[in-house]
């Protein structure tokens, strides 16, 4: 067990370091000079004693090696360091945008399951041509970029018939259209997982055996089917919750929504180097997190993963 | 010439007149029950929802940096010491007079009396003083507005109400400059409060006060009560008619578009062309259309390097390129094609249509003449191996979708003349670096800046030198000592006629060198919700001003 748990940790500390330097550097190789992000964004016309001023006051004057211990550094001291663009601590300015992004990207999980689980269990097990309709929806939303889907509702929900509002206004209609927009496309793929586990399930001796118990489908769908039915998608939903984080880039762009996603956009424009970093760690924290989440829910659903783990 | 004295003897007795008018409506509205049928009759309070386009300032305060969505916030809040009418016509605000010493080196400005910041501290010559020092120091990290000033030396405090401004040379756009919202007056309590606090919440003597700034969403703005400075041009006197201003940050033009017609916001900012089209007629909605001054949205061709360096290959570029139909199908009709450099707003734009006629014979000839004669496979010319491939750098950022589709035209009707116009569509710091490493041939770049100076900072052969930063404004690479005398000494000629005849000459020869292909004026325009009266845009920069703005019910 604690073997495990060291595992466990060195091996999120590795993927953090691993993407705090990635990130380091790939932000360097496209072009755009930090110290004219701080003075005011690309084309500024800064004056040499202010771009002097900036790169001495934050350290870019030092050579590359140098900036990127310095920043190893802060993060072991776990500083994020100051946003060159807006000049507040990055720790502030995420905590100030997780809670949104996550509520969002956690309304959007549960809706994708609701969806995903709904459509599957209705779709197996019955005529062949509910299968293919359940198959035709869930690859058809799978597919749905969100940029078109979000333009879509708009149109339909808040042009057309004036039910819901476009921009979000931090009441829960508001919140309607983007948790859908990012929900449909994430439940086209969970239940393709589900249903393929399903019909494997339906398979199963255990099922013949409780129907001859006397079980309905109904019955044999929510006591048994369901489960394995879940543990693939259960896997999936670490991944899921990562993938939803950058669906929230371009769906906070659309509904004007406050958010992770479009300060991480932000902060790419202007080339806001400590920003970008602190955004890309959080989304790594959060998928090594989830990852650890699903092998525990994994677990609680599948007895067998229980009796591996107690030896 | 004789000393130029502005003095605005009208003024006092505006004022005057406003102030009875407005006692006279309170006087009314005290004793009459509130008519809800008369609707030209302002009505008090109510917020007024602001969809803004643009992109969220990093700070509020448009002395650090200064871009145009500081310019969109700023006007909301702080004010500056002049501003400009509809005709063009310098107007006092904060001061109310001014005059300058027959060499031009000493500007002296009277303050308005009994102006008061909204932190409380009285608007003074110490407080103008306090602010140019603000806007001339590195610490600053001024751009726009530290240009703006280049020529101030510094600013003496004569008395309480009295401000002079001493100049190293003299500068006819120094009004013009001072009338930009990047040059606004702030309280020095403010500015001492040091640039963290000063960006989240600047202070002004402005119509609305910055409440709060909700980061990726929103600024709450409230009502200045005790507002008393509303520039000559404004239709009422005191504090505003709304009690507060929500500017909201959405950058999706459909979404900004569906929340307008849903009712969600009032007024958005960056329609599309489509859009505006679409509720053309609509009386549900109002447009107002204001085109950014300074210079107008213009193919600049990069003089500086082969082919453009030849007058034959520019002159067959614009002979070739057709881009009025694609102006007139891509905007519907929302932005007319300008032949002059500078924006139509700018009572000395020279336009000269003559000079752009299509001819595409003409086009063929003149390369010929140059040696580009052989064709490859593609119709592409040729001379001496080399492919006349014209690299066309796009700023996504800048250019709406409608003005890269008319880029797509550029390039189709420049290959029948053997042109190769290759687009490379890139975010605005790769934008800035291939600009930067002279990796172009073609290139379109906004401008704003009140007054026609700014063609000294397009075309004046010493803004081809790169700021420290690696800026520099001179795109078509103009080098041409003619020029440049005409525009130095345009911008040190204070009296009017002269001034205009410079700037005249100056653009008959940049227009005659075949060294841009105008398009059309900065596009900039707002549409609002019917309900939504009084708004207009100022004049100086074509920022929207809700000042003499109410919601109808």
């Amino acid at each position: 067990m604690l073997r495990r748990a060291v595992a466990l940790v060195s091996g999120a500390a590795f993927v953090l370091w691993a993407v705090a330097t990635l990130t380091f550097f790939a932000i360097r190789l496209i072009p755009g000079d930090p110290a004219q992000a701080i003075l005011g964004g690309p084309g500024s016309q800064a004056s040499q004693e202010a771009l002097d001023q900036v790169r001495r006051e934050y350290g870019l004057d030092r050579p590359l090696i140098v900036q990127y211990l310095a920043m190893l550094g802060r993060l072991l001291t776990g500083d994020l360091g100051h946003s060159y663009a807006l000049k507040v601590p990055v720790a502030d300015l995420l905590s100030s945008q997780l809670g949104g992004t996550m509520l969002l990207a956690v309304m959007a999980l549960v809706v994708a399951w609701m969806l995903a689980l709904g459509l599957s269990l209705w779709s197996t097990g019955r005529s062949r041509f509910a299968s293919i309709i359940g198959d035709g929806i869930e690859l058809t939303a799978a597919a749905l970029p969100h940029f078109w889907l979000a333009g879509v509702l708009i149109a339909v929900f808040s042009s057309g018939l004036d039910w819901l509002p476009p921009v979000s206004t931090g009441t829960p209609a508001g919140f309607v259209l983007p948790v859908v927009t990012l929900a449909v496309p994430l439940a086209g793929f969970l239940a393709q997982v589900m249903r393929e586990s399903l019909l494997d399930a339906m398979q199963q001796p255990f099922v013949l055996s409780a129907r001859a118990r006397g079980e309905s489908t109904t019955g044999i769908r929510l006591r048994h089917t369901i489960r394995h039915a879940a543990l693939p998608a259960i896997s999936l939903s670490g991944w899921a919750l990562g993938w939803l984080l950058s669906g929230a880039v371009v769906v906070e762009t659309i509904f004007a929504m406050p958010g992770l996603g479009r300060t991480l956009l932000q902060a790419v424009t202007l080339r806001d180097i400590p920003v970008v970093t602190g955004v890309v760690l959080l989304v790594a924290l959060v998928y090594v997190f989830m990852t650890v989440l699903t092998d525990l829910a994994s677990r609680i659903a599948d007895p067998r993963l229980r009796q591996e783990g107690a030896r | 010439m004789p000393a130029a004295s502005v003095t605005s003897s009208s003024f006092g007795r505006r004022s005057l007149v406003l102030a009875v008018a407005l006692v006279a409506t309170l006087a009314l509205a005290g004793c009459q029950a509130p008519e809800s049928g008369a609707s030209d009759e302002p009505v008090q309070g109510g917020t007024l929802v602001y969809a803004s386009g643009d992109a969220e300032p990093v700070c509020l305060d448009p002395h650090v940096g200064g871009n145009y969505p500081q310019a969109l916030l700023a006007s909301q809040f702080l004010e500056s010491l002049v501003s400009r009418d509809e005709s063009g016509e310098i107007i006092p605000w904060l001061a109310e007079s001014w005059t300058a010493s027959d060499d031009g080196l000493v500007w002296d400005f009277t303050l308005r009396e009994g102006v008061v910041f909204t932190d409380g501290t009285p608007l003074d010559a110490e407080a103008v003083k306090v602010n140019v020092e603000h806007l001339q120091d590195p610490a600053t990290q001024s751009s726009t507005g530290y240009l703006a000033l280049g020529k101030v030396a510094e600013v003496e405090v004569v008395d309480e109400r009295q401000a002079r401004f001493v100049l190293s040379s003299p500068d006819s756009a120094l009004l013009e400059s001072l009338s930009q919202p990047w040059t606004a007056i702030q309280s020095p309590a403010g500015i001492a409060r040091g640039m963290e606090a000063n960006c989240e919440a600047p202070v002004g003597t402005g119509p609305f006060v910055v409440e709060d700034w909700v980061k990726q969403d929103h600024v709450s703005l409230v009502r200045n009560d005790d507002y008393s400075s509303p520039p000559a041009d404004a239709a009422h006197d005191g504090p505003a008619y709304l009690e507060a201003i929500e500017w909201r940050f959405v950058p999706d033009a459909a979404s900004r578009h569906a929340a307008l017609q849903g009712g969600q916001v009032d007024v958005i900012d960056n329609p599309q062309p489509d859009t505006v089209a679409a509720v053309e007629g609509d009386d549900a909605f109002t447009w107002i259309n204001a085109p950014r001054p300074g210079a107008a949205n213009r193919i600049e061709l990069n003089s500086g390097q082969a082919p453009f360096d030849d007058v034959r290959v520019r002159e067959a570029f614009i002979r070739a390129v057709e881009v009025d139909e694609g102006i007139e199908a891509l905007y519907f009709g929302t932005a007319s094609r300008s032949y002059s450099a500078l924006s139509s707003v700018e009572p000395l734009a020279y336009s000269d249509p003559s000079r752009f006629e299509t001819d595409l014979e003409a086009a063929n000839s003149l390369l010929d003449a140059a040696g580009w004669t052989e064709r490859d496979a593609d119709g592409t010319r040729l001379k001496g191996g080399q492919r006349l491939t014209l690299r066309f750098p796009v700023s996504t950022n800048q250019s709406i979708p409608a003005e890269q589709s008319l880029f797509e035209q550029v390039q189709a009707t420049a290959k029948a003349a053997g042109f190769d116009v290759v687009i490379e569509l890139l975010d605005l710091s790769s934008w800035y670096g291939a600009l930067f490493a002279n990796e172009y041939e073609i290139v379109s770049a906004p401008y704003t800046k009140v007054g026609p100076d700014v063609l000294r900072i397009l075309y004046h052969s010493d803004s081809i030198t790169p700021a420290p930063s690696g800026y520099f404004a001179n795109l078509s690479q103009l080098d041409d000592p003619e020029v440049d005398a005409l525009l130095t000494e345009a911008a040190a000629t204070s009296d009017a006629t002269a001034r205009a005849e410079l700037y005249e000459a100056a653009q008959q020869r940049i227009l005659g060198g075949f060294y841009l292909l105008p398009l059309y004026d900065q596009q900039n325009s707002f549409l609002l919700d019917s309900a939504v009266k009084g708004a207009r845009a100022l004049p100086t920069v074509s920022t929207p001003t809700f000042y003499d703005a109410w919601l109808a019910d």
